[in-house]
């Protein structure tokens, strides 16, 4: 039987494995609930308890102004809305998990974007929580997990500055300034990895987040992608490169369109395939499985169904397919929420790895 | 006349927002009347890009830039559509439901509603069915516009069409409904009229339904 670490790398250099690998992201609310009935240890990690081949840490900061404490502008009995350090103004539900509102961003424009700048030029290492890194690392060590450094790229660095409607109508109007905000976050982060990996060492591959799509549909054209994302995206994976490091690159929503340019900047694997935004795991296994390895597309709602017969068929109808290669690491197309019972998510990853046995 | 209206429609379609308002003043001053700037000049050009956009041709950036492109058209004439007694074609209320903060796919259809000739009612992300109610009897729309980017919160666009039902306006008014997680199976349970894919389709059902009203 081989190890979390010998099967991801050989999944990510297509090299024959004993199985399928296995790995998942879970919504915050979904520990509570799994650990609520001692299923789930207190103490025990989700990735020890159910066998995932792969572990992450998450150790950089990349807010702009790291001295800004952040304040509260407005709050109510639901939601706070505060100011951070990249300027942003951000309306969060106090009781309910999701993504911020975005209600107003300091940083509109390239003359808005010049006054942060400063803040983003030199690698401080108080961006780098060493000891996160050095325990997560550690804890994969120990239990032959493949461990990857992850955090965000260049497109998920500028929206929290500029706000998604001003970093994309500047891609248009202004691109200059786009290309400037990308190569900076993106020179930032390499320079931060040199820090922390001569320091504490490598980890086994690379893990970028990119939300670049949303239904049926990426944020830009694939062009634009190239002419303003993708030499940020090579220069960061270029770098994992010259460390003979694998990455992987998360992206939610349809981003096919942008999969080649993706693929040509140097991924070893693409992840989530979100099957409620367009996605479609056989489609792009026949299409790309050659070229890459490939994480997710087993659509989550089946999952919430908490029926086997659902969950079963959707595997059935997939894990046959995607194992020929050796190139796939079963997960769900998006992160597992509380409302997918632990049964159910047992039985994903029972059903799973049996079908995905070589 | 229609080089100048055309010269508007392209300009819009680039994102040239200071052209536009340059061109309709020159229109204006031209005698071109304000309906024809708005119909044939700004309303025909956000249509090209609403098609383009249906088409995958062009992506968020170039209709962002569009849009408000078209808004600062729209300011300019403004006093001038009033003047001529001109008219939206219907009115929308639009947000976000109730537990949702996702205000990006929401506020793209605003910007292709507006394109249509729509006047839209914005009440933000996190929409309770009371406040979709509320706004109704005050905005008295011909089309509520729901979204959602969460799994967790679409049945609140069930409890919204609840609320209209229990408060009798329901035949009164054409409810859509779309999102990341939104299916047309989902319109049916949930008892909402109009499903679609994307903004630029929302747009043109949500013009079709006012005018077959």
């Amino acid at each position: 039987m081989m190890t979390g670490i010998e099967r991801i790398s050989n999944i990510l250099n297509k090299k024959p494995v004993d199985r399928l690998g296995v790995y998942e992201h879970f919504w915050d609310g979904t520990y509570p609930e799994y650990r609520k009935d001692g299923k789930v240890g207190a103490d025990e990690s989700f990735e020890d308890h159910f066998g995932f081949d792969m572990q992450e840490g998450w150790p950089f900061n990349l807010t702009a102004d790291l001295d800004f404490t952040v304040k509260i502008v407005a709050e109510t009995d639901e939601t706070v809305t505060t100011l951070d350090g990249n300027g942003a103004y951000l309306r969060r539900h106090k009781k309910r998990e999701t993504t911020p509102e975005h209600v107003d961003f300091t940083v509109k424009t390239r003359r808005d974007w010049e006054e942060y700048k400063p803040f983003l030029v030199k690698p401080d290492e108080r961006r780098i929580n060493f000891e996160r890194y050095r325990q997560s690392k550690e804890a994969a060590r120990k239990a032959n997990r493949f461990f990857t450094w992850s955090g965000v790229n260049v497109f998920e660095c500028m929206h929290p500055i500029a706000g998604h409607e001003h970093m994309l109508a500047g891609m248009a109007l202004d691109p200059g300034w786009i290309l400037d905000m990308a190569e900076t976050y993106a020179n930032l982060t390499v320079a931060l990895m040199e820090i922390l990996f001569a320091r504490e060492g490598k980890p086994d591959g690379l893990w970028f987040c990119e939300d670049m799509g949303f239904k049926e549909r990426p944020f830009m054209s694939p062009a634009m992608y190239g002419e303003l994302i993708f030499p940020s995206h090579k220069k960061t994976i270029d770098f994992a490169r010259s460390l003979k490091l694998p990455v992987i690159m998360h992206s939610c929503g349809y981003v096919e369109p942008l999969l080649p340019k993706m693929i040509e900047a140097g991924i070893n694997g693409y992840q989530t395939i979100e099957i409620k935004a367009g996605m479609d795991l056989l489609r792009i296994h026949k299409n790309y499985g050659d070229k890459i390895a490939l994480l997710g597309g087993i659509d989550v709602r089946c999952l919430y169904s908490n029926d086997r017969d659902i969950i079963g068929a959707e595997l059935k109808s997939k894990i046959p397919v995607v194992k020929d290669g050796f190139g796939y690491i079963l997960s769900s197309d998006h992160s597992i929420p509380p409302t997918v019972r632990y049964d159910s998510f047992r039985y994903f990853l029972e059903k799973g790895l049996e079908l995905g046995k070589y | 006349m229609s080089e100048l209206i055309n010269q508007i429609s392209e300009a819009l379609q680039s994102g040239k927002a200071k052209a536009v308002t340059e061109l309709i003043e020159q229109a204006l001053s031209e005698n071109v009347s304000s309906k024809d700037i708005l119909e044939k000049g700004l309303l025909a050009g956000m249509d090209i890009v609403a098609d383009k956009f249906q088409k995958n041709e062009v992506y968020v950036p170039e209709v962002l830039i569009a849009a408000r492109a078209m808004n600062a058209g729209t300011t300019l004439l403004k006093p001038h559509l009033a003047e001529a007694g001109a008219k939206p074609i219907g009115k929308a209320i639009i947000g976000t439901v109730k537990g949702d903060l996702h205000d990006i796919g929401k506020n793209l259809v605003r910007m292709m509603f507006e394109g249509k000739g729509i006047e839209v009612v914005d009440l933000g992300v996190d929409v309770s069915p009371e406040k979709f109610v509320e706004a109704y009897e005050t905005e008295k729309p011909d089309v509520v516009a729901l979204s959602a980017l969460l799994t967790t919160t679409m049945g609140e666009m069930k409890n919204t069409v609840e609320a209209f039902t229990a408060a009798g306006i329901r035949d009164s008014v054409t409810i859509m409904i779309g999102g990341a997680p939104v299916t047309d199976s989902f319109r049916n349970s949930a008892g909402a009229d109009i499903y679609t894919a994307d903004a630029a389709s929302a747009a043109e059902a949500a013009k079709q339904a006012i005018l077959n009203k």
